[in-house]
């Protein structure tokens, strides 16, 4: 009797921490797409901001950010092809393509701020660019490689070893092998990688603040140097310590909502590979 | 077989390792600026000195990093403590008891909301949390609801995902044999997942708490938030928990900061954000290197 009084306890205290994290995680989305929604309008997203954010919109932060972003994604593209085929073809010791692992691995760990400290010391003051929207779009590809270089490494793993031979049989040297089966057959990895790194990438502050965007005050760059960007996670940073002042409050929830919603639309999207990978798993 | 294979120089692969090298560059340059740059301070205050001094005051050139330390460590702790239990309870439920189709979906949820940026963790903190945590607090008299609690509490919800998913990873990575062999001795989902499954899949859940921890230990913008970011705050005596509601500082905090703008113009002032810098570098490393470790054992058992 007591063994099934203690599985009963089981059942209710592990279903309860699922209970109260999913509910905690999901109450917080509540709140912001609740919030956010009731103060959202088309103006909001298509207007620029006035009045120090009290007021107008946040077209140009939206720009702003898609700028990083984009920008990140071609800093980050070949750099991370490059690492996934050291990975997968060029390197020969299994001790190598361990450590290259491990490398990754601890890139992915180092803390945002770094990044942006980096940046700040490299290009901002050794360049001399001042904050740049380039300075950003560097610090948050390289942010963003592991990420991006894992899901290529993985696809090229996947690949039918059928493929190669035929490639081989039809004496393909093994530069046109890479170009014609590990890279058109590993774009869905980068893509979903891209994704999923630029949904991260999206929303980080702590790279950006001291090396790329400014809160007001800039529409879209037309150099590099002393050009930066607006962007959303910035511009909702600076709200925040603003928010004694109620009247920032519904701005605060409708770009936190925007943020999150670009966010969640980049994690969906490259849903429908991770899936796969779930269920390859299982 | 391809990567078996002699293959002689090719612009493809030119172009390649070039471009690994620009990747190795960069990231190698990190370490290496971090540690150059700071050098000034650790000859101005020697290496115990930065690490142990327990006096912040850059218009009195003294830096010393030890209340910074300690926050971080603070509010990381709890964030771990907050975290780990429901984490874990959570991927137990999920990977033991719920069934298939319900399991991908709450696993689903919480991939996507471990994406929530951190600013936007932040906000809330500064709208709601830290009003509850002063409510809260009101017996012990607080100046404020920024503190070193509130930080750890608002980074244990943002860790929670990375603990929760990456256990359930670990404990559907036991094989499935050891379910029937627990189901065929009549034993309860209890008596399975204590004996059997909690043993096999140890190190992957240690390698999840850990890497929550190097999550908690580097972030920068919630924490910076909700903090207070009130400087040269310790602890009277070793078990004295008072600073933990008081405002505090922590290394992302402070680098966070105005002080990293103001710093540049002074090269030992640089050299001591720089080394706040070098500092977290190494702890966050240490953590993830073993988290590495571990999740990779749980590769090697399976």
């Amino acid at each position: 009797m007591m063994r099934h009084w203690s599985n009963a306890l089981f059942f209710l205290i592990t279903g309860a921490c699922t209970f109260v994290g999913l509910g905690l995680l999901l109450a917080i989305l509540a709140a912001i797409t609740f919030k956010g929604l009731s103060s959202l309008s088309w103006d909001f997203l298509f207007k620029p901001m006035k009045e120090a954010g009290a007021s107008g919109g946040v077209f140009y932060n939206i720009i702003g950010t898609v700028i990083l972003i984009g920008t990140a994604l071609i800093v980050s593209s070949p750099l991370a092809f490059a690492l996934a085929l050291l990975q997968q073809v060029y390197l020969k010791k299994r001790s190598l393509r361990r450590a290259l692992t491990l490398f990754l691995y601890l890139i992915n760990g180092i803390p945002s701020i770094l990044f942006g400290l980096f940046g700040l010391t490299v290009f901002v003051q050794f360049f001399d660019w001042g904050k740049s929207w380039l300075t950003g779009g560097i610090v948050l590809g390289l942010m963003i490689l592991p990420t991006m270089a894992v899901a290529i490494s993985e696809r090229i793993h996947a690949i039918p070893q059928a493929y190669f031979e035929t490639a081989a049989g039809l004496g393909l040297r093994p530069a046109q092998i890479v170009w014609s089966i590990f890279i058109p057959y590993s774009l869905n990895g980068w893509l979903s990688g891209s994704l999923l790194g630029l949904a991260r990438a999206a929303g980080e502050t702590a790279p950006i603040m001291f090396t790329a965007t400014v809160f007001s005050g800039a529409t879209v760059p037309d150099g590099v140097q002393e050009s930066p960007v607006l962007s959303l996670p910035y511009h909702i940073f600076i709200l925040a310590q603003e928010s004694y002042n109620p009247q920032m409050i519904p701005n605060l929830w409708a770009s936190a909502f925007v943020l999150v919603a670009m966010v969640m639309v980049l994690s969906l999207f490259s849903l429908p590979w991770r899936k796969r990978a779930f269920e390859a798993k299982r | 077989m391809i990567r078996g294979e002699h293959q002689s120089f090719s612009m493809t692969k030119a172009m390649s390792l070039g471009f690994s090298l620009l990747a190795f560059g960069f990231l190698g340059c990190m370490v290496g600026l971090f540690l150059w740059q700071s050098l000034p301070v650790w000859q101005h205050e020697g290496v115990l000195g930065y690490l142990f001094g327990t006096e912040w005051f850059y218009r009195a050139d003294r830096f010393g990093i030890l209340s910074m330390v300690y926050g971080t460590l603070a509010v990381s702790v709890i964030a771990v403590l907050l975290a780990t239990p429901i984490g874990i309870g959570a991927a137990l439920f999920t990977a033991e008891i719920l069934p298939a189709s319900l399991r991908r979906g709450v696993k689903l949820t919480i991939e996507l909301l471990a994406g929530i940026p951190s600013v936007v963790y932040g906000l809330l903190g500064i709208l709601f949390l830290r009003n509850w945590i002063y409510t809260l607090l009101e017996p012990f008299d607080p100046i404020t609801g920024d503190t070193l609690l509130t930080a750890g509490i608002l980074l244990g919800i943002m860790i929670l995902p990375t603990v929760m998913t990456l256990s359930e990873d670990a404990i559907r990575g036991v094989s499935a044999s050891y379910r029937d062999a627990a189901r065929g001795l009549g034993l309860t989902s209890f008596e399975t997942v204590r004996s059997g499954i909690l043993p096999i899949a140890k190190p992957g859940i240690v390698a999840a708490i850990l890497l929550g921890l190097g999550r908690a230990l580097g972030e920068t913008i919630a924490v910076f938030l909700v903090v207070g970011r009130q400087d040269n705050q310790l602890p009277e005596s070793l078990f004295s928990l008072r600073p933990i509601i008081e405002p505090g500082q922590t290394l992302t905090s402070k680098l966070g900061g105005s002080e990293t703008h103001l710093a540049y113009g002074n090269p030992l002032h640089w050299a001591a954000i720089a080394g706040l810098g070098l500092v977290l570098l190494t702890i966050v490393a240490a953590v993830t290197w073993l988290g590495g470790r571990l999740a990779e054992e749980r590769h090697y058992n399976e």
